[in-house]
């Protein structure tokens, strides 16, 4: 299971609300004990897919690197990534799927006209080929 | 040697160690070096046919080796390889 703590869990809702009606993504840093994921601290990313980003985000691999260095530099791991949904439900898409990792936790936010309505976290697997839900506790929920 | 940084979720497969001094002259030959010390890395970077994993991405310093000789890039003492997932997606 996941948890995002209160700080983290605003830097991302707002950063969803304010790239709306685009797509955001970013990364979470915290730490791992055994099954329990904790996120202490979120990372705007910036979107760089060239194209519609209403519907589709793409982090560039520097930044990945980057993420990789802060969470090194504040004690924590790279634990998760998480994206929004603008006007979606929070499910993992077939284009989340065949893009992801399974290293990593994937948290989407679904904004409907411009505010947060729900979230979800997935792990998909090595193949890319399903995602199975991972229980996600957040201060919305 | 050249050196490899391990990426946070695949340390448990290194022996927890965030990076590995591996030898060979080339990626490819560091990399089949570095899953040769730590087998359980493997089938996190490549597929069943030996191929990288399509979310795998491999730098050397700061450039990927895709726009270099893939894993024919040539190394040696001092270079650092990352090895760097590659994610994106979208809701349709
Ligand atoms: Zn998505």
């Amino acid at each position: 299971m996941i948890t995002v703590e209160t700080q983290p869990w605003s830097v991302m809702v707002d950063h969803a609300q304010a790239t709306y009606p685009n797509e955001c993504c970013g990364a979470m840093l915290g730490s791992i004990d055994g099954d329990v994921k904790t996120v202490r601290l979120a990372l705007p990313l910036d979107n760089a897919y060239e194209g519609a980003q209403r519907e589709r985000y793409e982090l560039r691999p520097e930044d990945l690197l980057f993420a990789e260095r802060e969470a090194r530099k504040n004690g924590m791991d790279l634990i998760g990534i998480f994206h929004s949904h603008p006007d979606c439900d929070a499910y993992f898409s077939k284009t989340d799927l065949e893009n992801s990792c399974p290293w990593y936790s994937f948290i989407v936010l679904s904004i409907q006209q411009g505010k947060f309505h729900h979230a979800n976290s997935w792990l998909p697997n090595m193949e890319q080929t399903e995602a199975a839900k991972e229980e996600l506790t957040h201060p919305n929920a | 040697m050249p050196k490899i940084l391990i990426p946070t979720p695949l340390r448990q497969f290194a022996d927890k160690k965030d990076s590995v001094d591996v030898a060979g002259a080339t990626v490819g030959e560091a990399l089949a070096a570095l899953t040769t010390a730590h087998p359980d890395l493997k089938k996190n970077l490549f597929t069943d046919e030996g191929k990288l994993r399509s979310f795998v991405n491999v730098y050397v310093n700061d450039e990927d080796i895709r726009f270099l000789e893939k894993d024919k890039t040539a190394v040696a003492g001092g270079d650092t390889i990352s090895i760097v997932p590659s994610i994106a997606g979208g809701a349709r």
